[in-house]
């Protein structure tokens, strides 16, 4: 019951954050670049309820975002579900206290999501490569998706432990005991 | 005794007073004005005084009685004010609605040599690295894929996919978009590309190594791709830019209509 509450309300955050992308970000830019709200939400649930959590939720919230604007289905589906792959990796590895541990994780999972789309989206379509542009928004972005994650960490981080509680608490015991 | 001495007495003061009276009533006023001075020099100061504050609060009570019509006239004014906001809102309601039918209208005259359906746009694309947007119109409306989106100023995009309600149209500033186009003097032949450097403006490549292009020259759409009807304005040439090898040059198209600012599309249907 308590986890079927987590998922629904992680799904009702990626709607409001969705309206927030589409709504707000829109104008609220850096010289024309949103921030990608999405890969801060799909890394931290990887890191906080791990793969099992991630991975499927990532699937679910990248079909999500395909159906309401995108070219192709599936796409984000693929790279968001790695995201949230990834962040259940490197719970493993690294400490999720850190800023500077947690700002390093953003940057990657920024360059991977946004590299992975690049890719795929210029093979299926056949649109032409521009490498400097597509560093130089990459890079604004990552700026921006980091001072995003600096200002939300706090509530992520209460929450995120609230579901490390419920999805891997297991898990948690058989490590220590 | 003592009673009859009494009355006497009482007889003869009575007697005296009136006659003080009749001697006092038969001398002149004017003979009695150091009289009168004496005692308005006394008493006027008082008097005054007395005057100013007896002025000064009949003076409050129209004060406040003023303040009372005040609130009245104020809180009638509140009410006309409140009326007028509402008229004003009435208003902009009514002119934002006009200016909508009157771009409804234009696009329509001005693309009567095709059937036509109206819509709004009513969700942007949300990547940094892609341009499309989603229209309030779908299958039910007949709209389908492949189909051309325009507006009032010229060429939008076209339809990529559909739902009953709603349909996605790709830009034709989006990277992965490719209109093939003439120069509308000269009938030169251009590919017109979107690009991720400057999302406002488009790249025309594969120039002939004859053409001449001038800044300013129109673009339009060829007809040649099989999506874009022939003779849609895309923009105007706003740089050319000359490489080393003469056939890798290009030329940096405006596009006629802001992509940051259109909020009404036609999807062309069909040709009349």
């Amino acid at each position: 019951m308590k986890n079927t509450l987590i998922i629904v309300a992680l799904i009702t955050t990626f709607l409001f954050i969705y309206f927030l992308q589409s709504n707000f970000f829109i104008w609220f830019t850096i010289g024309g670049i949103q921030p990608n709200l999405f890969i801060i939400l799909m890394l931290f649930i990887g890191l906080f309820g791990g793969k099992r959590l991630g991975i499927p939720l990532g699937i679910t919230i990248g079909i999500l975002l395909d159906f309401f604007i995108s070219k192709k289905i599936g796409i984000s589906a693929i790279m968001l579900a790695l995201i949230g792959g990834l962040g259940g990796i490197l719970d493993k590895n690294f400490s999720k206290d850190s800023k500077m541990t947690i700002i390093i994780m953003t940057i990657g999972s920024t360059i991977i999501y946004e590299i992975g789309m690049y890719a795929i989206n210029t093979i299926i379509l056949s649109s032409t490569i521009e490498i400097t542009p597509f560093i130089k928004i990459l890079s604004i972005e990552i700026i921006y998706n980091i001072i995003i994650t600096i200002l939300v960490y706090p509530i992520i981080q209460k929450a995120g432990y609230y579901i490390e509680d419920t999805f891997k608490s297991t898990k948690i015991l058989t490590r220590y005991f | 005794m003592y009673k009859k001495k009494t009355g006497i007495i009482g007889i003869i003061i009575t007697v005296v007073i009136l006659i003080i009276l009749v001697f006092i009533s038969n001398i002149n006023i004017e003979n009695l004005s150091y009289i009168e001075n004496a005692f308005s020099s006394i008493v006027m100061p008082i008097q005054n005084g007395l005057t100013y504050l007896k002025n000064k609060i009949s003076g409050n009570n129209t004060f406040f009685a003023d303040i009372n019509k005040l609130k009245e006239e104020n809180e009638e004014l509140r009410n006309k004010n409140l009326e007028l906001e509402k008229d004003l809102r009435e208003f902009e309601i009514i002119k934002s609605e006009n200016t909508t039918l009157k771009e409804y209208l234009n696009l329509t005259e001005q693309y009567s040599n095709y059937n036509t359906k109206a819509a709004y746009i009513i969700n942007k694309d949300i990547s940094n690295y892609s341009n499309i947007f989603v229209i309030n119109i779908g299958e039910k409306d007949g709209i389908k894929p492949n189909m051309t989106v325009i507006s009032e100023k010229g060429l939008v995009g076209y339809i990529i996919s559909t739902t009953s309600n709603t349909a996605k149209v790709q830009t034709i500033i989006d990277t992965a978009s490719t209109v093939s186009s003439t120069i509308s003097s000269s009938r030169e032949t251009l590919i017109c590309k979107g690009t991720l450097d400057d999302t406002s403006s488009l790249k025309a490549t594969n120039i002939s190594t004859t053409a001449t292009i001038i800044q300013g020259d129109k673009v339009e759409t060829s007809g040649m791709g099989g999506i874009y009807p022939k003779g849609i304005l895309i923009g105007t040439i706003k740089k050319v830019e000359n490489t080393k090898n003469i056939v890798d040059r290009y030329a940096i198209i405006e596009p006629a209509v802001n992509f940051d600012k259109v909020e009404t599309v036609l999807v062309i249907i069909s040709d009349k």
